[in-house]
């Protein structure tokens, strides 16, 4: 077992190199002594060069690397919340609320007037927070909400605003590919902007979500015991579903849905480095960032210049670990 | 001290239980009887806060356990549950040093005095050899004794425990009830523990209280609460009530089997149990 | 109470959701071509044997009276050779000329076609194109409707035969080739004006942009590509593949084209304001110089005569020191 300082170190050189990586390759192939001079001096040989990465490619890479934190972070919380190892951030409806935002808005033609391109992330992001909102508000019994409810609750709906959405889909086809696009993960905005946008709302959900570690771990025990410790429960797990939601929903608002993560990388980190939620959080962020950004260097070259939507590599590597785990599980029952 | 005064506890009209009143103070073991589904966990429950009171309320050490904040409740009372559902993959000590939260502040960070206390609550249950392991990998009674020390290094003067006696072997039991005599005794801690075998219970319980179809039917030393005419009617059958002969505390014998399909000895038995009955009846 | 709230607010989701409007796209005024008065139609008894895209032939003893369209292109072509009389049905999208739109709608909005309008039409002849889904096509043929599929030519001299392939089976011939030649005259018009060009502007045809960071374009070889050619321009499809491609936008900076044309003006909105907006894109000429215009699509996607009004304006964008 290695020690906590040498876990964090690897995982964090993880995810430097993959941000290196991310940002070596693209549609345009910019030779590493231009990069370095971009980095040093903040100019290149060529304005096409800096323009590339200092507009394009490094604040596409930043919204990926704060997507994949986002997503990793409120998967460790999610499955701690709901105790479940296939829990993920999209449980109780941040991607089905999302979506029928987006697509509402996609299909009214918004960017045209209200908000410019904010009018896709900002209706997703209000679908997304809805959602979660009419979920919680549907499971509570008395003055508890029940994780299972809640899981109930978060299938029911999701199914109604996913068929929503597909009305929507159908009702205005021309606006279908688009819609598509977005569903598998994929922006509608560029450069910098939606990585200032969504920042804020990112760092308030994972920033509580980093300081829950051992409210995370006391949950593990059940809500009585849990109670029986000190801790407010009910409260508490309002708190972390707002926290989780809001950094997931910013997240999806800007970048589209993008499976897998929340779900993987949690329970990666908690195979290789046990369920002390205290490790488990900060270790998901940084895992889940790294992920991302491997998944979208893959996704930006293996088919130049056609650029595949993200959640289509990511889907391609869940179906593996999933098979992975199953063999693992059926090993141990019979081991 | 724990006081109950008039607890209701219940849905609407069907209430679960009715006008229950008790005591325990500092230093006591106070039983928890009674046949299987009569309402022994709710009522652990009700005194932890987690259901709601119909009527009736709740003192721990003088206050209104509604008045408590969550943490002054969990500095005041701690339970030790049934082992049911622990996370498998928790780490022992982590486990038992959770039960420092409530003087923890919200990241959770741990002094030395919360780590000393961890110790000696270990040293106490005899569970320090498992420091390094997973709960998942200990056997019931591991696990069981893991959670009282949990429940003490919460250092709180009242403890419940919810029949924890039920994953033990027979020598275990005995010495887990001892451990717990000795701690309320040296600690002068109050105890309520829910107990299903009612022989321990009159072996190391200070007092017990019988709870039946949501009552108390009978509180009080073991010797006046255990016999038939009380027993019979809650548990069913007839039972015999004989004195333990080494310790002079009530022993409840079940009935035993038909005549007719009784095992081939119990000719003899029928025979020696008369002897043994003049031997020991006074 | 709480189911009353779930129903309310089922409710109220789904009315918004009605409320939204389908999306349909309005036609904007660029220069057009008259479609031809409708000539009366001169039976010529004479029977003719034509074949249809898929090889399939066809007899018709005499023109064709009744005739459904399944394409917007399908019907400015039928339109345009004069047949506008003949066509009893045509599909949503059919919003060139404005006397389509007195003709019967038969659907094509979500993929479905009113199959029961289309049969109580009686017409004689479907012209399907070739974006029409095959099993639509098997579905029509299996209730007894004759389908000529009209294919997608990918030059000019191929859109030509498509309108004396159409003016054939109408019995328009003699006013289609009297139209063809105008608009031949029309092309070497705009062909002889770009004879001595020194320069050909590197132009971004952006189709959508959905992505800002990855937008389609059109590939080489299709007929957009083909007009930004001749109307004396580069496209920037020289190394990509296939026939819509997405071109990320690091090539674009790269490449920096002199104009930018948005042919999702019309049916996405896009606005040169909002092209500006987008991130990363003020690194592009085009954008700082404010050469970013909206482009009328349908004048270079619909495959029919509108496409050398298509030709014209492309001419007119690139070099507006040649025409007026």
């Amino acid at each position: 077992m290695k020690t906590t300082s040498q876990i964090y170190l690897i995982a964090l050189s993880l995810l430097a190199g993959t941000f290196l990586l991310s940002v070596a390759v693209g549609a345009v192939f910019i030779p590493l002594n231009e990069m370095m001079a971009v980095f040093m001096r903040g100019v290149a040989s060529t304005d096409a060069y800096s323009s590339i990465l200092l507009k394009v490619r490094i604040p596409h890479t930043v919204l990926i690397l704060i997507t994949g934190a986002a997503l990793g972070g409120s998967g460790a919380a999610y499955q701690g919340l709901f105790r479940n190892p296939l829990a993920d951030p999209y449980l109780i409806g941040v991607a089905s609320g999302a979506s029928l935002g987006a697509v509402f808005a996609m299909s009214a033609n918004w960017p045209n007037g209200l908000l410019g391109f904010y009018a896709i992330p900002v209706a997703a992001f209000i679908g997304s927070v809805g959602t979660v909102f009419l979920v919680y508000y549907l499971a509570r019994v008395g003055k508890t909400v029940p994780a299972t409810t809640m899981i109930l609750a978060g299938v029911a709906v999701s199914s109604f605003a996913t068929s929503l959405t597909s009305f929507l889909m159908l009702r205005s086809s021309g606006e279908l590919h688009r819609a598509i696009s977005w569903l598998m993960g994929g922006g509608t905005m560029g450069g910098w902007d939606p990585v200032l946008a969504s920042l804020p709302y990112i760092l308030l959900g994972l920033g509580v979500l980093l300081a829950s570690g051992h409210t995370l771990n006391v949950l593990q025990f059940g809500d009585e015991q849990a109670h029986n410790l000190g801790l407010h429960v009910e409260r508490t797990k309002l708190i972390l579903i707002l926290a989780a939601s809001l950094a997931t929903a910013a997240a999806v608002s800007f970048s589209g849905v993008i499976g897998f993560v929340g779900l993987i990388v949690p329970h990666m980190v908690r195979i290789l480095w046990g369920a002390d939620y205290r490790r488990m959080v900060p270790l998901s962020i940084l895992g889940g960032a790294s992920m991302l950004l491997a998944a979208d260097a893959l996704a930006r070259t293996i088919m130049a210049p056609q650029v595949l939507p993200v959640g289509i590599i990511t889907a391609l590597a869940g179906a593996p670990f999933f098979l992975w785990l199953l063999r693992s599980v059926r090993n141990q029952a019979f081991g | 001290m724990l006081e109950i005064k008039s607890l209701s506890v219940g849905y609407n009209e069907h209430l679960i239980l009715k006008d229950i009143s008790l005591s325990v103070h500092p230093g006591e073991v106070v039983a928890l009887i009674g046949p299987n589904g009569t309402g022994k966990s709710t009522l652990i429950r009700a005194i932890s806060g987690v259901l709601p009171l119909q009527g009736g309320s709740i003192r721990l050490c003088g206050s209104e356990i509604g008045s408590l904040s969550s943490g002054n409740r969990a500095r005041t009372l701690a339970v030790v549950p049934q082992i049911q559902s622990l996370p498998a993959s928790f780490n022992v000590y982590q486990a038992i040093l959770l039960g420092r939260t409530p003087y923890l502040g919200w990241l959770g960070q741990a002094g030395k005095r919360d780590h000393d206390t961890v110790c000696q609550a270990m040293l106490q249950t005899k569970t320090d050899h498992l420091t390094e392991r997973c709960i998942g990998e200990l056997s019931g009674g591991e696990q069981q004794r893991v959670l009282l020390a949990r429940a003490l290094a919460q250092t709180t003067p009242i403890l419940i425990m919810d029949e924890p006696t039920n994953h033990l072997d027979v020598s275990h039991q005995s010495s887990f009830l001892n451990l717990t005599r000795k701690l309320a005794v040296q600690n002068g801690l109050a105890v309520l523990v829910a107990l299903h075998d009612l022989n321990l219970t009159s072996l190391y319980a200070d007092r017990v209280a019988v709870l039946f179809e949501g009552r108390l039917k009978a509180i009080g030393v073991p010797e006046q609460v255990f016999v038939e005419e009380n027993l019979s009617p809650i548990y069913g059958g007839q039972l015999r009530v004989i004195t333990h002969p080494e310790y002079g505390t009530p022993l409840v014998l079940p009935a035993g089997p038909d005549l007719e399909y009784a095992p081939q000895n119990r000719g003899y038995i029928v025979e020696a149990s008369a002897q043994l009955r003049e031997h020991i009846y006074v | 109470m709480k189911s009353k709230l779930l129903i309310t607010t089922l409710l109220i989701i789904i009315l918004l959701a009605a409320c939204v409007p389908a999306n349909t796209t309005t036609p904007e005024s660029v220069e057009l071509t008259e479609a031809p008065t409708a000539a009366p139609v001169v039976p010529e008894n004479v029977s003719v044997t034509v074949t249809d895209q898929r090889g399939k032939e066809f007899q018709f003893e005499q023109p064709v009276q009744r005739i459904v369209s399944l394409a917007p292109s399908n019907t400015e072509i039928l339109f345009a050779v004069g047949a506008g009389d003949q066509v009893v049905g045509r599909d949503t999208f059919s919003d060139f000329p404005a006397e389509a739109a007195n003709v019967a709608d038969i659907g094509g909005g979500f993929g479905a076609l009113d199959t029961e309008t289309i049969l109580a039409s009686t017409p004689d002849l479907v012209l399907a194109a070739d974006l029409t889904p095959v099993e639509q096509i098997q579905a029509l043929e299996d209730l007894g409707l004759s389908v000529f599929v009209l294919g997608n030519p990918t030059d000019l001299p191929g859109m030509y035969e498509n309108l004396r392939t159409v003016a054939v089976i109408t019995g328009h011939l003699e006013e289609t080739e009297t139209l063809i030649a105008s608009l031949e005259e029309r092309v070497t018009v705009v062909e002889e004006k770009l004879a001595g060009i020194t320069e050909r502007p590197l132009v971004l045809y952006e189709l959508d942009g959905t992505d800002p960071n990855a937008p389609w374009v059109p590939g080489p070889g299709t007929f957009v590509d083909t007009l930004l050619t001749m109307a004396g321009g580069n496209s920037m499809s020289a190394s990509l593949e296939g026939a819509w491609v997405q071109v990320s936008l690091e090539t674009i900076i790269e490449m920096d084209p002199d104009l930018i044309l948005l042919g999702d003006a019309q049916w996405g909105g896009v606005t040169p304001e909002m092209v500006a907006a987008r991130g990363g894109w003020d690194a592009l000429t085009s954008v700082q110089q404010d050469k970013v215009y909206p482009f009328d699509d349908n004048l270079v996607s619909r495959p029919g005569p509108r496409m050398v009004d298509g030709l014209e304006a492309l001419a007119r964008f690139l070099h507006p020191d040649l025409f007026e």
